[in-house]
């Protein structure tokens, strides 16, 4: 019976971040979540588990504060979840998260089956963790995946690419990282979330992990988009849509 | 030894990166070289297009992933020490790049909007967005080779000149991969691109069935446009062909004038209509983040607007 990982990011809420004054992002009242797609991958997870029997672990590499998306993940259902925690796993570049989750995996988590990640994280949204852990590993990986089975040791994954769909096959162990479309996560309820508190939790510290690469790339600036509009409303009387049209009009829009 | 290398399946995008990659190599005074797939493509072509030198692999056998090609390039990137390599950010070559990238220790900008050389402190800046699209955020890397992604028509395709001359070399055949590609569904294209198009009508999540879309196209033929679409309406509700899907993992356009119909505008698809010259939407929601980014919106049921807007149009 499989033993599956899904790698999770707990990350900013980009709908609550605001453009300051000066083009800097304000994070001032931003709240924090499960990467969206990284919660297909729990999902898949747990989905993938319902048909063959087996163990789902959660992880992430993150802050201690990230704890509360340990309780989230185990809420979606997760039988256990690993959780490599410092204050200074903060703002990691992909290659650095791909060899803590490597590191994690390896020394923790290791026989497994199948890795499962979401195909990219909703901040920096690099799509790259997830190849480059498999790359560490030393496993095949398939990226973009739309549908996944596992058959007699292996992974059978449909693969999203430019000129449609390829059904693409590799052994276990591998990696996958899916799209938003592969099924929808589930909300999780009260009883959910009272389970999930009795799940065990393996918390591993940095001291715990061989040290960790510097950086490869450094952010030099990162600042607000710009998206300069006159913001005017219009309603839904007939005098509105007639102003409406006629601004289209005056634009040279129709 | 240095240079800049550029990896694509295709020539149309292997065209796109030999544009930036001639800047960037004259800029550092180095030399430009093209991975190329021996099957698919004419080195010469490359060539006459700003290649100096040309790479050819082996052409993948039936069935095999690209993943074959991760230790080929990686020691050919040991022995000649590039200085940059950049990748189409298609399907397949951001995988290889985040191997490649993985396995030579070394920093990978996805996706990058923007790369220039900066002759000041000699170093490759890079931009991309951030928080999805929200930010943008501008980055060097410290390790070699700097390595890029570059989506497919982010620059012009280079052009032919008479009288250029490159040289060409074979590099080793990869052992196969244990990834195997078992069966290939072609899709075909059966819309318009609509990163040309003068007006999109992009539909969302407001539409509560599929039939309902021919409203949209109704109003997209009265303003002689398109329809386009947010990610749910494509990746979750099949009801459009990905294609047409506007956004961070869609395509970015750049119409005269767009209009949302039941579309929240949520930054990811936002930052996809940022170029284009004037934004309008009908949402029902006054509060929903379209109208920050919108010119003109109105605040109502698209059920009942629509039509009166094609009824208003008819008078025009
Ligand atoms: C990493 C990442 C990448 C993404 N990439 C993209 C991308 O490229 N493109 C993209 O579009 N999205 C993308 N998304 C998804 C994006 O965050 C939003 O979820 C999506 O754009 C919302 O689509 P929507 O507006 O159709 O749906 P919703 O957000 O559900 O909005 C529907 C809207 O319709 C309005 N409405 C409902 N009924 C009516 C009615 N009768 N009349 C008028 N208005 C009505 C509602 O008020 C609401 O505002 C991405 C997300 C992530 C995390």
């Amino acid at each position: 019976m499989p033993t599956i990982i899904t790698c999770f990011k707990w990350v900013i809420d980009e709908a609550y971040i605001r453009r300051g004054s000066s083009g800097d992002l304000d994070f001032s009242a931003v709240d924090y979540k499960i990467s969206d797609y990284d919660r297909n991958a729990i999902e898949e997870a747990v989905k993938l588990k319902a048909v063959h029997g087996g163990t789902v672990a959660s992880l992430t590499v993150g802050v201690p504060e990230a704890t509360k998306g340990i309780k989230d993940s185990l809420s979606r259902g997760p039988d256990k979840a690993f959780f490599a925690a410092d204050a200074s796993f903060n703002n990691l570049e992909p290659s650095q998260t791909a060899s803590l989750l490597a590191a994690v995996i390896r020394s923790f988590i290791t026989p497994y089956d199948l890795i499962l990640c979401g195909e990219g994280s909703s901040d920096l949204y690099t799509q790259q963790v997830g190849p480059r852990l498999a790359e560490i590993l030393q496993i095949p990986s398939i990226s973009f995946v739309q549908k996944v089975e596992l058959k007699d040791g292996k992974v059978v994954a449909e693969r999203r690419v430019e000129e449609g769909v390829e059904v693409v096959e590799a052994p276990l162990p591998a990696l996958v990282t899916v799209l938003p479309d592969i099924n929808v996560p589930r909300i999780p309820g009260v009883k959910d979330t009272l389970m999930a508190s009795k799940k065990p939790v393996v918390t591993i510290k940095k001291e715990d992990l061989p040290p960790f690469p510097a950086p490869c790339l450094e952010t030099v600036e990162m600042k607000a988009a710009k998206m300069d509009r006159s913001c005017e409303k219009f309603g839904t009387d007939a005098a509105e849509i007639a102003r409406f049209v006629d601004v289209l009009r005056k634009k040279a829009l129709i | 030894m240095s240079g800049i290398w550029i990896i694509a399946e295709k020539k149309e995008h292997a065209l796109e990166l030999l544009t930036i990659g001639r800047v960037l190599a004259a800029q550092m005074e180095t030399k430009l070289s093209a991975f190329l797939w021996k099957d698919q493509n004419v080195p010469e072509d490359y060539i006459a297009c700003g290649a100096d030198e040309i790479m050819l692999a082996a052409p993948g056998s039936e069935g095999q992933s690209l993943d074959a090609f991760i230790p080929v390039i990686a020691a050919e990137a040991e022995n000649n020490h590039p200085d940059a390599i950049l990748f189409a950010a298609t399907a397949r070559c951001r995988d290889l790049a985040a191997r490649v990238a993985s396995r030579m220790n070394t920093g990978l900008c996805s996706s990058c909007t923007s790369v220039a050389y900066d002759a000041a402190d000699r170093t490759i800046k890079m931009e991309r967005l951030a928080y999805g699209g929200a930010a943008v955020q501008k980055v060097i890397c410290k390790t070699r080779p700097v390595m890029v992604t570059i989506p497919p028509g982010t620059f012009e395709q280079a052009k032919a000149e008479a009288g250029r001359t490159g040289i060409q070399r074979e590099l080793s055949t990869p052992a196969p991969s244990v990834l195997k590609v078992i069966e290939k569904k072609t899709k075909v294209r059966e819309t318009k691109d609509i990163t040309e198009s003068r007006v999109i009508v992009a539909v969302g999540r407001g539409f509560d069935k599929k039939e309902d879309l021919d409203l949209a196209r109704k109003l997209a033929c009265a303003l002689g446009g398109e329809i386009g679409c947010t990610r749910p309406i494509s990746e979750e509700n099949h009801w459009l062909p990905e294609e047409l899907c506007i956004g961070l993992s869609g395509v970015q356009v750049k119409p005269d004038f767009y209009l949302g119909l039941g579309v929240s505008g949520q930054v990811q698809h936002a930052t996809g209509i940022r170029q284009a010259k004037v934004v309008a939407a009908v949402n029902k929601d006054e509060n929903a983040p379209i109208f920050s980014v919108a010119d003109f919106g109105i605040v109502g049921n698209l059920y009942d607007v629509v039509p009166k807007l094609l009824e208003a149009l008819k008078r025009v």
